[in-house]
């Protein structure tokens, strides 16, 4: 008698971005098998940005059609989207940030976007986890494509190091958080957060100690990730040592996918307990802006410096987290999609003063910017405003909105840690302004490479929504208060 | 036109002339710069006026107007438009700033003529005007943060105009550290307000503070002194006054409109346009009141004792803005304001003037080194006398009325306010002596070289051109003067406008005389009638004999300076040696600098420090396997081998932070 195995359910349209982001990788990796270098060259980012694009649309599509999928494993919701979209346009523009880099004689260019776009399906895995599990399975699967892609390149040492040094730290942090995972597993014998979260809410509080541990330790974990003090350590080096495009992507999707996670799980199942583990996300996300913002004082690394300053930009969305409130939640939402297109502008212009000179990624090489490239200045000028946070940038309409949450949600001391850290911070962002247009750059320092103009419109793409973002920030805001009342909902 | 469509055009003229400088300045000209800036603000002015008119033809209870231009954010309890707020207090300032503006413009065509950054100087200047009108017209608390902080960034950029003088940039640097500290204060006292009535709009709050609070509820007292230290820091009061006298780095037209006429007195704005609030937290009008008192002397002896020219002016600034701060956090807001608009007057002319001046003698502007102006340089001298005289105030001029207002309604509310009255008078006395001690040294006894050059019709060229701050050799490129600069004795366009200033500082009083016009007190009413101190009689007797003293003061002033520097020279010599303890006090200005470098700036520099070596390099590991001495000797492998360290100590910190969240969590249950 042949056993009759019921096959679950697939809803497949709910599920396209992922088999159409699964499928894109395995073509980018066979595309990468062209003999001809010169075709290889064109096909292998095309075949990349169609499949990120197609991805996009399909996500899109899943906008206010919220739908729990494969046995419950992953929830395709507004958040899901919005965090997804954000990722998946990382990677593009990761994509076209390394169009002209070297990887083709290192690690070929096949393996490079493939291994790319499967660290995006691992993000939005992540982001969607609605079960233990997957949450492990897409953290992995996130992890590892980029330990590897922060080695590529195979003749610098620091990037090797870098790769070592974040696959055994990296080690650490996963096994903390799979620790966490297995200990909320025995705590409350299922692995669906849906289902832990009603265990949870028949107990009340958080009073089992297997449950507390659990917690701490998953929160521990995703701090990790999203590099947040005191689980920064590794962040500095790692940002500084792995090739520019990929800083870029993991500075604003890793970021992105980290803190939608510890969203899902703290705001979903966790939620009674908000008393419990609010004031632990308060401690970090104060520890975060402090060490951040003094860590990027005085850092002679634009890289390095950008490194510091986004476990400060942590702190500041962690303190979004710690209200809990769709308020809360809607300004965590709107300041993660404003840093990550902040810090692309900022990455950007690096990226193409790195080209350019010596020691482009140096502050010093920055110097007489202004002059010699006024538009690449001029994007980077926004940028550092953004992120300290002054009028008329989206980075002030951001932080205002989580001052705002913080405030109403009874948290008046986060927000003014979070004013005081952005005081504190202006150092550095102002130093890097003053630099550029307030010093002249030796005469030596013209460009010997030709301009690359895709990098130079992305850095004043992202500038231009920066300042999009500041003037007329109503649309976004209210999208983001609208998945934040999706959130706070749905549980 | 309607008034609103007046009111946005105000604020649209000088955005669209920092733009289009901005964009323009590789193709743009010769002057045309200078025209398009200037044309830009004049414009803004004359919609001002506009405004003014289509405003004072509205019915008295109709007159506080907010127009919307967009929804900024409407979301979650955060009610924010791009709102102005059109009332005869932001009209007044509106019409100060952009008619001082215009002129200011217009003297910095030929002021400026020889400087390389000429379009550069008139696009910031635009733009400056642009943020300052934005301040001043905010209908919410959010635009007015963001107003307040434009106009810190413009200062920035205009003090560090001349940017390839070090003093110049640790200057700006040291303004925008303090303005930045002020902001703070601002948004967090905006967030104390918006928590306490759920609104942003001003109106809207100014409705419901006396619902929310009592009188001095913790709650808004805390409030409004955060909204005090950013008016502090932004008007330069005690003890956020440092950056003003280093702020005299940039080039002179710039310390005429800012650090003169307008963003300097922004504080005394803000605490007219937060009056209802401000009246509930009487605890913290109570301290503004204080500290303005307190900066009125500070810095008036200071004054006394400075030898720069342009730092004489700016302590005098100071001190004049301890009056008004003084007048309106008492509820003397008509006073203050009318003292505001003639100070606006007299003081870009004096820094006009002295500009002129500063010319003459190719950039020096060491009063020790000057003197003889009198005869070679008649308008600027004229114009100094004017301006020293509503300054000092003496009747008619302006300064004798708006002064005398302010310390009348002082002296109105009796009670501790005598001593505000008393410390109003000393100040006036000080201020005279300073003001002519400045004049006589400049323009009377022997002509200097510069002088005598002047007289044989020549321009003063230096031979090699020197920081007058610190005395370092600079390239000529760095700013004023280039080659053919201006004084105002050989400039149409400098002298038309220090021409008017001068007729506006003398008779600027007439719009206020008491018991006579009153017109600004009236114009003012629609704004103030909710003022509890609305409408205290005034006390006629007290009246005169404070007009009286007034006078006196000031003419014994100029007496006691005519004495010690023109009929005995050689008398502050001796008066120096008599009182060296007082006079090393003034000369170090209350040694305010040291006290904050060793307050603030150290403990924050050793944090820094110790962030530096201890988070960027976790200390444990770092000290034991490898100190500084085991670095240096160390071939590659032995760094390697440290960098791997490095890596023990990351996953360590993971570990421990892990355990301390763990352990709080059950500590916690």
């Amino acid at each position: 008698m042949i056993a009759a195995i019921k096959a679950p359910f697939i809803d497949w349209s709910a599920l396209a971005p992922y088999t159409s982001l699964t499928v894109g990788a395995v073509l980018v990796l066979i595309a990468g098998l062209v003999g001809s270098a010169r075709l290889r060259s064109w096909l292998v980012p095309g075949l990349a940005l169609v499949t990120l694009t197609g991805t996009a649309v399909e996500l899109l599509s899943r906008w206010n059609h919220p739908k729990v999928i494969i046995s419950e494993a992953l929830r395709v919701d507004n958040l899901t989207v919005i965090l997804g979209l954000l990722c998946v346009a990382a990677a593009a523009f990761a994509v076209v940030l390394s169009l002209r880099s070297d990887t083709e004689d290192s690690v070929g260019r096949g393996e490079y976007h493939s291994l790319l776009l499967f660290s995006t399906i691992g993000m939005l895995i992540l982001i969607a986890a609605n079960d233990l599990v997957t949450i492990f399975a897409g953290l992995e699967l996130l992890s590892i494509p980029l330990y590897v892609l922060c080695a590529t390149e195979l003749r610098r040492e620091h990037s090797l190091e870098a790769g070592l040094k974040y696959l055994i730290v990296g080690s650490v942090g996963s096994a903390t958080l799979l620790y966490g995972l297995a200990l909320i597993y025995g705590a409350t014998g299922s692995t669906s957060l849906p289902k832990i979260g009603v265990a949870i809410a028949d107990t009340g509080a958080l009073t089992d100690p297997l449950l507390l541990a659990g917690t701490a330790l998953a929160i521990a974990g995703l701090s990790f990730k999203a590099s947040a003090a005191p689980f920064h350590q590794w962040t500095p080096d790692v940002y500084e040592g792995a090739p520019t495009p990929v800083t870029t992507f993991m500075a604003t999707a890793t970021k992105a996918a980290a803190l939608g996670i510890l969203l899902r799980i703290l705001v979903g199942p966790l939620l009674p307990a908000v008393d419990d583990w609010a004031p632990v996300i308060a401690a970090v996300a104060t520890l975060s802006i402090i060490v951040g913002n003094f860590g990027a004082l005085g850092q002679d690394s634009l890289k390095r410096m950008l490194a510091w300053s986004s476990v400060a930009q942590v702190g500041y969305l962690l303190a979004g987290l710690v209200v809990a409130t769709s308020l809360g939640i809607g300004a965590l939402v709107f300041y993660l999609v404003v840093y990550a297109v902040m810090t692309l502008a900022a990455f950007a212009v690096v990226i193409e003063n790195e080209r350019a000179s010596d020691d482009g990624e140096r502050l010093s090489g920055f110097a007489g910017l202004g002059r010699r490239r006024p538009w690449l200045a001029g994007a980077m000028t926004v940028s550092m405003l953004s992120l300290a946070g002054l009028p008329p940038t989206g980075g002030f309409i951001g932080k205002l909105a989580i001052i705002n949450a913080d405030a109403s949600g009874g948290w008046m001391w986060l927000a003014i840690v979070l004013v005081l850290g952005s005081l504190v911070s202006l150092g550095y962002y102002l130093r890097v302004i003053a630099t550029m247009w307030m010093t002249e750059g030796s005469a030596a320092k013209t460009p010997v490479v030709k301009q690359a103009r895709e990098i130079v419109a992305v850095a004043l793409l992202a500038a231009a929504v920066t300042i999009a973002a500041g003037v007329l920030p109503s649309w976004p805001l209210e999208r983001a208060q609208d998945v934040g009342h999706t959130v706070i909902s749905s549980r | 036109m309607s008034l609103t469509t007046y009111s946005w055009l105000v604020l649209a003229f000088p955005l669209a002339g920092s733009i289009i400088l901005g964009l323009g300045h590789k193709v743009l000209k010769g002057k045309t710069a200078g025209a398009i800036g200037t044309s830009a603000i004049l414009l803004s002015f004359l919609s001002g006026l506009g405004a003014l008119r289509s405003l004072q033809s509205r019915p008295e209870e109709s007159r506080q107007v907010v127009s919307s231009l967009w929804t900024y954010a409407h979301t979650g309890g955060l009610d924010v438009q791009f709102s102005i707020l059109v009332d005869p207090l932001s009209l007044l300032m509106v019409l100060v700033v952009a008619g001082v503006s215009t002129l200011i413009h217009l003297y910095s065509v030929a002021y400026m003529a020889s400087d390389e950054g000429y379009v550069r100087f008139f696009a910031y200047l635009n733009f400056f005007v642009f943020s300052m009108l934005m301040l001043v017209l905010a209908g919410n608390l959010i635009l007015l943060a963001v107003g307040w902080g434009l106009v810190g960034a413009a200062s920035y950029l205009l003090i560090s105009f001349w940017y390839r003088r070090n003093t110049a940039t640790k200057a700006g640097i040291k303004a925008f550290v303090i303005n930045v500290v002020g902001d703070v204060g601002i948004v967090l006292g905006a967030i104390v307000i918006i928590q306490g009535t759920g609104a942003v709009d001003l109106l809207t709050v100014f409705a419901k503070a006396p619902q929310v609070w009592h009188t001095n509820d913790p709650q808004i007292v805390v409030g409004c002194l955060l909204l005090m230290v950013g008016a502090f820091a932004k008007s330069a009061q005690v003890p956020f006054h440092t950056w003003l006298p280093d702020a005299m780095e940039g080039p002179t037209p710039v310390s005429a409109l800012i650090h003169a006429a307008t963003m300097v007195t922004a504080g005394v704005y803000l605490i007219a346009r937060m009056h209802p609030i401000f009246q509930i937290a009487t605890t913290a009008s109570d301290v503004g009141a204080i500290g303005g008192a307190v900066t009125l002397l500070v810095a008036a002896t200071i004054g006394l004792v400075v030898t720069d020219l342009k730092r004489v002016i700016a302590y005098s600034t100071m001190s004049q803005i301890g009056y008004m701060i003084m007048a309106v956090s008492a509820g003397v807001y008509g006073a203050g304001l009318f003292h505001l608009m003639t100070h606006a007057f007299f003081k870009a002319l004096l820094f006009m003037a002295a500009g002129s001046v500063i010319g003459a003698m190719a950039g020096e502007q060491n009063l020790d080194r000057m003197g003889g102006f009198r005869k070679v340089m008649p308008i600027t001298y004229g114009c100094f006398i004017v301006g020293g005289l509503a300054l000092s105030g003496i009747p008619p001029f302006s300064g004798f009325f708006s002064k005398d207002d302010i310390l009348l309604g002082l002296g109105a509310q009796g009670g501790w306010y005598w001593a505000l009255y008393v410390a109003g008078y000393v100040g006036a006395l000080m201020t005279a002596i300073y003001t002519f001690r400045m004049i006589f040294r400049a323009f009377h006894g022997e002509p200097c070289e510069e002088a005598k050059s002047l007289a044989d019709g020549r321009l003063f060229h230096a031979a090699e051109h020197r920081n007058p701050g610190d005395g370092t050799l600079e390239d000529t490129g760095v700013g004023y003067p280039g080659a053919k600069h201006h004084i105002a004795e050989r400039s149409p366009s400098m002298s038309i406008s220090m021409g008017v200033l001068a007729i506006l500082a003398t008779i600027g009083g007439v719009i206020q005389l008491p018991k006579v016009t009153n017109t600004l007190d009236h114009f003012l009413d629609p704004t103030f009638s909710d003022s509890p101190k609305f409408g205290i009689g005034i006390d006629y007797n007290l009246m005169a004999i404070g007009m009286v003293i007034g006078a006196v003061f000031g003419l014994l002033g100029i007496y006691i300076a005519w004495v010690i520097w023109v009929k005995k020279p050689g008398t502050s010599a001796r008066i120096q040696a008599r009182f060296a303890l007082p006079y090393k006090l003034f000369s170090n200005k209350w040694y305010f600098d040291e006290i904050i470098a060793f307050l603030i700036v150290r403990p924050f520099a050793a944090a820094g420090r110790f962030f530096q070596r201890t988070v960027e390099r976790v200390v444990v590991d770092g000290a034991i396997t490898a100190g500084p001495v085991s670095i240096a000797r160390a071939s590659s492998a032995a760094v390697r081998s440290w960098q791997s360290g490095m890596l023990r100590a990351y996953a360590a910190a993971v570990i421990v932070g892990a355990a301390l969240v763990v352990l709080y969590l059950m500590l916690q249950a």
